[in-house]
Order: C-alpha cells, then structure tokens, then sequence
C-alpha cells in the first residue's frame, strides 16, 4: 500500500505539521535530557539544578494532583492568581494606551510632546521596574504595575501608528458625506485603527505574560507562578520549579495563540488582511 | 420659498459643515437648465517650502441645473483640484464657488463626491457604506435601509448587499460608491475620475449604466475625467482645460441625445479634433 502526501489536501498537510511539531518536541525533550546529564556530571550536585525532563514532568503530575509539595496548595491558586494581576495589568494598560494614543495619532502637539516620553521610556525592560514597584505598590500592585509598563509601550506605538496610516480619502469621502469631526473620530478614525489596535494587543500580551512571571520573582508573598519557582528554586525543589516552568510555557503559548486568532477574526471583520 | 435649511457659516473654513439629507431641495426653486452653481475666478496655488506652483487660475463658469458637465484636459492639469475645490475638501487661494446663494466654506454633504479609488469603508459591508452619509444627518434608521436598499437595486447590487467590500470588484466597488453618493440627494454630484481604475469593458458597463441613472433621475453631475471618449460619450458639455496654471480653454456642448453612438462620424471628428488640442499641449495620456 503506497502513501503518497499530497500538498494539496487539507489534512495530509495537517498530519504533516502535526508530526513534524510532535518530533520537534520530542527531540527538544532529548536535548533538555543531555543537557541535564551534562550539568548533573560536571558539576557534580546532588540534585541538579537543571532537573531531568522524566522528573519535571512527573513533579508536573503531582502538582496537577495534589498540589505544591510545601503549601499544597493546588495548582489553579498559583496559576490564578498570576492571570488576575496579568488581566488587571492589561485592562489598565489599554484604558491608558487607548485615549492617549488617539490623541497622539489625532493631534500633532500632543504627539509632539509627547513622543519623546514614549521613546525615552519605551527601551526600558518592563521588568528593570521591577524592584522599585514592588516597593511602592507593594507585591500585588508592583507585579500588576510592571504588565502595566509591559503592555502599554506596544499597545500605544500601534494604536498612533494606525491613526497615523488611515486613508486620507477615506476621511475625504466622510466629509462629503457630511460627517462632523466627532462623527469621522467615532465613525471611520476608531473602526480604522481596530485592526492595529488588535495587532498591539497581540504583542502585548505575549510580552505582559512575560512581565508578570518576571515580576512574581520580586515578590515576597505566597501568589503567583513566578514566585511559585522561585520559592521551589528556594527549597531546592527543582523537579518542581521546573514543572512550574512548564506551565508558564502553556499558558504563554495560549495567551499568544488566543490574542492571535482573536486578532485574525477582527481584522477580517474590519475588512484589512493582515 | 421657505428659507433654506442649512447655511454654512462660521468663522473658520471647513469647520461648519452641511450635514442634511436630500440638499437637492433646497434649490427646488430654481428651474432646470438655470444656473445652480457660480465659480469666479477660482485660483488654486499650491506652497511648498522653495516654490509656488499655480495649479488652477482665472477659472469661471456657470453650472447648470440637470446637467452633465465634464472637465477634461493634459495630464496634471488642474482637473482634480477644480472638483476639491468644489467639494471644500481644499481652501481656494481665491475667487468664490456658490451654490444658488450659498458661498461654499468647506465639504458638506450638499456635493456628493465618488472616488476613483472609491474609498469606501471597508469595515462596513455594502448596505452599510450606502447608509453612511444618512446616518450621519440623522434619518430614521427603517428609512436609511429602505432608500438604501432602494440605491443598491438600481445598481445592480442587491445580492452583494451584506458583503464585505473586499469581497467585491472594482466595478461593484464603483457602483457602491455612486450609490453612495446619490441616496443622499446631493444638490451637486462630483466624480473624480471615477472609471480611472477599471479596465476597458467595466468602464464602458459602468459609463452605459451611469447614463441610465441620469436619464431616470435629474441629477447635477461634475464629471472629472482623462478620457475624451468618455467625455463625449456622458457629457452634456465638456470643459477643455489647458495645462498649468489651467484655466478654461474651450466649452464645447455636446448635442447628441442620449444613449449615443460612439461610431457616429460627427463623435468621432469632435474626438479627433479635442485630442489634437490635447496632444498639441504636449503632455497626452489616453
């Protein structure tokens, strides 16, 4: 029985990048491995502090189960309580990003005035804030603050840019169409700008997820996922830290894979092709 | 005669602007074939930072009510920036641009306007393109879809009439586009090219199917466009421009009734004879 892949047919090209990402998941799974037998060899530890990929994933199984070896608390509290600071962290980002950048793309002082701040403030890691957030705002607040400072760089250079590229003619028709100035702000500025908007969002939410474990390991209180490694590093439980690890990487990947086919949907909606 | 609904007034130029719906009966009492609108002297200087480019000088005409009327002439001539003037989507250095009595101040919804790229919205789906300028003066929402709905029958468009605007071709483009302009009852329609970016048997499709819509509906029409064909074949006059600083070289009214024949010997001697003064000013594009 001869098979023969065909480019041209749906499926046998989703069973080809199935199996390929299958293998190139598995392959990183044997280089993890080396790599764990390497450090573990010459360094000579006695636990590694490059666990084994058998030992995260069964501490991973364990944590799904019966919750952190320490507190035991289950794993959705840690994991919660992160994606709350994160989601309260975006909001706020996009409350601010969304009138300024108007303004800025919509009037040339304000965005004269206020460009070198972003391109000051902009290079910035989110994270370097840190530090200095955690001591102002307190924990909670100060992880928030740093997503906050993550996500509000991208979301606002996007929302200006967008402004900035709507077709003049289409601001031309609208006036012909007798539309007031509030009524092309509201009727064809904002619709335009959606498709940017939504592009920002998606690049601010991988980089804010990024933000918020980052942040956690400044913390000083029982909560997050980052802090949940960074307590396991601590107790030199590193099957666990690294099982953690494991669940940051899902829930980036979910967070992106989410922000991008919500963007797609939208820019289709919105009628661009990006 | 009732006093006008709308007047544009206003300190600062372009910032009051005609909103209403069916402005065409505002000027209900002028009679057909009279006068609707007066350009004096139009004068159009473009600035930048080294020199001053004259685009359009010394520009006068009378338009009349009902009519077609096409600008034509070289390449880069100031055709275009004629019809912006009108439309207010551009401040004249100088001279006056009335609608019966109203002095034009900036765009309003009283000079419709299509597009050669046909701008139109593309977040919208075609229905909702067509009601944008109702729903900007205000109609009642069953009315907008009824008169709509109306517009995009007579284009031939009903099917389309829930899509989305990339899904369509330039041709459907153009004609949401007309449609667009018309359901507002604009007093004056201007069409910047609006054929320009279709191929040869679309815009012929399209140049047949806009004369229908004249012939049905009265309707005032400053028609930009490069093709003298096209001119002559939609026309009730053609104005000849010369090229820059342009002003008006020639008016040339066009006697044959309409649909009309393109293969008529008299046509194609006018066609002749236009193209020659085109060609003769150096900077032919047909």
């Amino acid at each position: 029985m001869g098979f023969k892949y065909d480019k041209h047919n749906k499926y046998h090209r989703l069973g080809r990048s199935a199996i390929i990402t299958v293998v190139s998941l598995l392959v990183l799974m044997w280089v993890w491995w080396v790599v764990s037998t390497i450090v573990q060899k010459t360094l000579n530890f006695n636990t590694s502090p490059l666990a084994y990929p058998q030992d995260a994933f069964a501490a991973l199984f364990d944590l799904i189960k019966n919750g952190d070896p320490l507190e035991h608390r289950p794993l959705s509290d840690w994991v919660l309580s992160s994606l709350v600071k994160f989601v309260k962290g975006f909001i706020l980002a996009l409350v601010i990003a969304l009138p300024v950048g108007l303004l800025m793309g919509n009037f040339k002082p304000v965005r004269e005035f206020l460009t070198p701040w972003v391109e000051v403030l902009r290079p910035i890691a989110p994270i370097a804030w840190a530090p200095i957030f955690v001591i102002i705002f307190q924990a909670t607040n100060g992880s928030i603050m740093v997503v906050f400072v993550g996500i509000v760089f991208p979301l606002l250079t996007n929302i200006v840019f967008g402004v900035q590229k709507i077709d003049p003619t289409l601001i031309d028709a609208a006036k012909t169409l007798g539309a007031s100035d509030a009524q092309i702000f509201l009727k064809v500025l904002v619709p335009s700008t959606v498709p940017y908007l939504m592009n920002g969002i998606k690049v601010g939410l991988g980089v804010g997820w990024m933000c918020i474990v980052a942040a956690e390991l400044y913390n000083t209180t029982l909560s997050g996922i980052g802090y949940f490694v960074k307590f396991m590093i601590d107790n030199s439980s590193y099957d666990y830290a690294f099982a953690g690890i494991i669940v940051i990487a899902v829930l980036g990947l979910l967070t992106t894979g989410v922000a991008e086919y919500i963007s797609k949907v939208v820019s289709r909606r919105m009628g661009v092709d990006v | 005669m009732s006093e006008p609904k709308i007047k544009i007034e206003g300190e600062k130029w372009g910032k009051e602007r005609t909103r209403a719906d069916r402005t065409d009966e505002l000027y209900a009492h002028i009679p057909e074939g009279d006068t609707l609108m007066k350009i004096e002297n139009l004068r159009v200087v473009y600035r930048t930072d080294d020199k001053e480019t004259v685009a359009v000088d010394d520009f006068t005409i009378d338009i009349k009510k009902g009519e077609l009327i096409s600008i034509i002439g070289p390449s880069g001539c100031g055709k275009t920036t004629v019809l912006r003037s009108i439309a207010g989507l551009l401040q004249p250095t100088s001279g006056t641009i009335k609608i019966g009595d109203n002095e034009v101040k900036g765009p309003g919804s009283d000079r419709g306007m299509v597009f050669q790229d046909f701008a139109l919205f593309p977040w919208r789906t075609v229905k909702q393109n067509v009601q944008f300028g109702m729903e900007m003066a205000g109609v009642p929402k069953a009315e907008r879809e009824e008169r709509a709905m109306r517009y995009i029958k007579a284009v031939g468009l009903e099917r389309f009439a829930d899509s989305r605007i990339h899904e369509l071709s330039g041709g459907m483009k153009q004609r949401v586009g007309i449609a667009r302009a018309l359901v507002m009852h604009p007093a004056i329609t201007l069409m910047d090219e609006p054929f320009g970016a279709l191929d040869a048997q679309t815009r012929n499709i399209m140049q047949e199917q806009l004369v229908k819509i004249i012939t049905h509906s009265e309707r005032t029409i400053i028609f930009v466009t490069h093709s003298v064909d096209e001119a002559l074949y939609l026309s009730d006059r053609v104005v000849i421009l010369t090229k820059r600083p342009s002003t008006i070289h020639t008016i040339i009214d066009v006697p044959w009734d309409r649909p009309r024949d393109r293969t008529n010997p008299e046509f194609t001697k006018l066609r002749k004879d236009i193209l020659a003064y085109l060609e003769d000013q150096n900077v032919m594009d047909d």
